[in-house]
């Protein structure tokens, strides 16, 4: 064997252990976690087809640069718990259902994981989509206009419409209504909860 | 190929304290040969600096005066901040990180080299899927996995086009006519191998067959941390170890310290960057061993530090003084022992439970990317761009500017990104302070962050200067490559 492979073989089985510590392991035990069966129904709840639609909007515009998914754990600290960003920490079987697993690593705002929970209302996220100054003045969260459009009003103004005030409000005789991409983001973010109890006995073996 | 049985019984006190030195006509006729390829990746990796750190600056700013250009759905801070990252990881550090392999590859093994058309071709695909992948980015193709953020397309792409490189790097290893191994090239080597090897694990699992979200936070991690450590930390000590024997002629002070620091830096450096999920959805043993593993990171960089402050303590003044390569370098070191304290701080978990999340966990990345790797890479280029081109860097005082600028823009940016952090953390800790105080706490220090990037961008114009300067040089001469 001469020095070249030899060296190979130092550096493969040297880094071999963390993949196969992180990466296997991770593809075999968390990978394959089934969901909880309970009284209640299944846990993580499935998401709904503009739900999944509207986590490929949450990719698109990079939510996740400056929001996580993740509430920590109380011995590292209570805050996030405090900050009712969940009632109780994270478990890897939230993100059975996701396809990507929103983590993230910054928070510039609030956490997420359960934004269905403690703000429920479609309008509240639509108003703050479009211009997040008007429900926190002074916030850093950019504006997402461009997923909202300004039509003229065709006899009544639409259910969907956003109530606007003051300085953002559209000209007289025009509504501002969400577009379809806006519509799926918001049903997702409102099916963000993970309040179910995850220490319950499984109660169907099989899924 | 025939020596390599003598070879092979050499012990490792052995080995070369000090990279091989060709004679000088194989020399120039490996840049020679060399010059195409390389700087074609040295133009993509300055290109990328500039436009990824404008956006940084665009970036930075858009957190301060959210309005500036809003409402714009391709300018939005979302979409720009993975475009930048994702430009200064894959556009900068990258290719630039290529370039030098090749360049070292061929002076540390005595190559001339076959196939260049191989090479030449895979950086054109690079390039290209680089380009079209910003664009995607910006559009709105995102998989929005931290730093693996390029849609599929891309992702491959990049994938196949560094493996034909890397390929020809081993191909070139295999010819060489020196059959010592110098420890720049173990780590280069290392940089070499595990890249293709994290990039496609990570990929395969976290987009091109996406596994189930409850199995991703784990490798998104081992992704991260490896990276970090096994090309942005690797390269510049290969450039390091490289540059001080090439320039003094101080020799390797303790080459058992370089093997510690090998071996250790290689077993922990996968497993580190578990604790950037320290106390979240992963199981308890993963955390445990995310903080112990960066604890114990330690170990490699202070073997680094005990081998390379001995040599610079050998180094007489006048040469520190004189190479411009030398004081980049020595610049990137102290980074990099700074980055290594910083990190094993954020590691701790009641240090972590406030500093994670917040500007100072970007900080931290920001000061390897342009600190470590940065610094030691700036430096190299002072030194090979001018021997692959026979040209001369034409003025000292722009080298001045650039080193100063970029050193002070490093420094108030990691400072303010720190201090911001761990304001922010403390704040975020106090569940009666709301965020729009916690965004008034940050913001002065977020302003200094722009400052800094501004402060960047001017010294990179320095060195853009250097780089046009250099370029006329070879028009008069009618030099056919042109940078
Ligand atoms: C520049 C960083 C940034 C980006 C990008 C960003 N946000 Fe925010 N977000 C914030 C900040 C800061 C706050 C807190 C202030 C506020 O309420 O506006 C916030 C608050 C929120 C809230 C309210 C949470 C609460 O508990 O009050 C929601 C919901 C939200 N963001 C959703 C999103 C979505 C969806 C996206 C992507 C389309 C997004 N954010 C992109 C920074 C950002």
């Amino acid at each position: 064997m001469n020095r070249f492979q030899s060296l190979f073989i130092i550096i493969a089985s040297l880094f071999f252990s963390t993949w196969l510590g992180i990466v296997v392991y991770s593809y075999l035990q968390l990978g394959h976690l089934k969901s909880l069966s309970t009284s209640d129904g299944l846990f993580p709840l499935q998401y709904s087809g503009q739900a999944i639609l509207g986590a490929q909007v949450y990719a698109a515009n990079g939510c996740m640069t400056c929001h996580t998914q993740q509430v920590r754990q109380v011995d590292l600290t209570r805050a996030d718990i405090e900050r009712q960003w969940g009632k109780r920490p994270s478990v890897p079987l939230d993100y059975l259902r996701d396809r990507t697993a929103f983590l993230g690593n910054t928070r510039l705002g609030p956490d997420l994981s359960n934004v269905g929970l403690r703000l429920a209302n479609a309008q509240w996220h639509y108003q703050h989509l479009y211009e997040p100054n008007i429900i926190t003045p002074d916030s850093i969260m950019p504006s997402f206009r461009y997923l909202f459009r300004m039509q003229k009003i065709q006899g009544e103004t639409s259910a969907q419409a956003v109530c606007l005030k003051g300085p953002h409000a559209p000209p007289p005789g025009y509504e501002v209504v969400p577009t379809e991409e806006a519509r799926n983001l918001v049903a997702y973010l409102l099916s963000l909860k993970h309040d179910y109890d995850p220490s319950l006995p499984n109660q169907a073996a099989e899924k | 190929m025939n020596d390599e049985m003598t070879s092979s019984s050499l012990t490792f006190s052995q080995i070369l304290s000090a990279p091989v030195q060709f004679p000088s006509l194989l020399r120039s006729q490996i840049d020679h040969e060399l010059v195409g390829p390389v700087l074609l990746f040295v133009r993509t990796s300055f290109l990328s600096f500039l436009v990824g750190s404008l956006l940084l600056l665009l970036c930075s700013l858009k957190l301060v005066l959210p309005s500036f250009l809003d409402g714009v759905n391709f300018l939005s801070y979302g979409r720009l901040f993975p475009v930048a990252i994702d430009l200064l990881l894959y556009g900068w550090a990258i290719p630039g990180g290529l370039a030098l392999i090749f360049w070292l590859t061929g002076h540390l093994s005595g190559a001339t080299l076959p196939y260049k058309r191989v090479l030449i071709a895979a950086t054109h695909l690079w390039n290209s899927a680089l380009f079209f992948g910003s664009l995607a980015l910006l559009i709105g193709y995102s998989t929005s996995v931290p730093l693996l953020e390029y849609p599929t397309w891309t992702s491959f792409l990049l994938f196949v086009a560094f493996l034909l490189m890397g390929l020809w790097v081993i191909f070139i290893l295999k010819e060489r006519r020196s059959s010592l191994f110098y420890v720049s090239q173990w780590y280069l080597l290392t940089a070499l191998a595990v890249f293709p090897w994290i990039y496609g694990t990570a990929n395969m699992l976290l987009t091109w067959e996406k596994i189930q979200g409850s199995a991703q936070g784990p490798i998104q991690a081992w992704y991260t941390g490896s990276l970090i450590q096994l090309w942005l930390i690797a390269l510049p000590l290969a450039i390091t170890y490289y540059m001080i024997p090439k320039i003094s002629g101080v020799k390797i002070y303790s080459y058992y310290l370089v093997l510690v620091g090998f071996i250790s830096l290689l077993f922990f450096a996968g497993w580190s960057g578990l604790s950037a999920l320290l106390g979240g959805p992963i199981p308890a043993w993963m955390s445990s061993v995310g903080v112990v593993s960066n604890i114990l990171l330690f170990l490699p960089m202070m073997a680094v530090v005990l081998n390379i402050y001995h040599m610079f303590q050998e180094i007489d003044k006048t040469t520190l003084h004189q190479s411009p390569t030398l004081r980049f370098v020595a610049a990137g070191m102290i980074f990099y022992v700074l980055g290594s304290a910083l990190s094993i701080l954020h590691a701790i978990p009641f240090a972590n439970a406030i500093l994670n999340f917040t500007d100072y966990t970007r900080g931290l990345f920001f000061l390897v990317l342009l600190g470590s790797f940065g610094m030691t890479f700036l430096g190299a280029c002072y030194y090979f761009i001018p021997r692959l081109t026979e040209l001369h860097w034409s003025s000292s005082s722009s080298i001045q500017y650039h080193f100063w600028l970029t050193i002070i823009g490093i420094v108030l940016l990691i400072s303010a990104m720190t201090l911001g952090g761990l304001i922010e953390g403390v704040a975020w800790n106090d569940p009666a302070i709301s965020i729009t105080n916690i965004i008034s706490y940050a913001a002065p220090f977020r302003w200094l962050a722009v400052l800094a990037w501004g402060l960047l961008l001017l010294g990179f114009f320095f060195f853009v200067r250097l780089l046009l300067l250099m370029r006329w040089q070879m028009i008069e001469k009618r030099v056919p490559n042109s940078l």
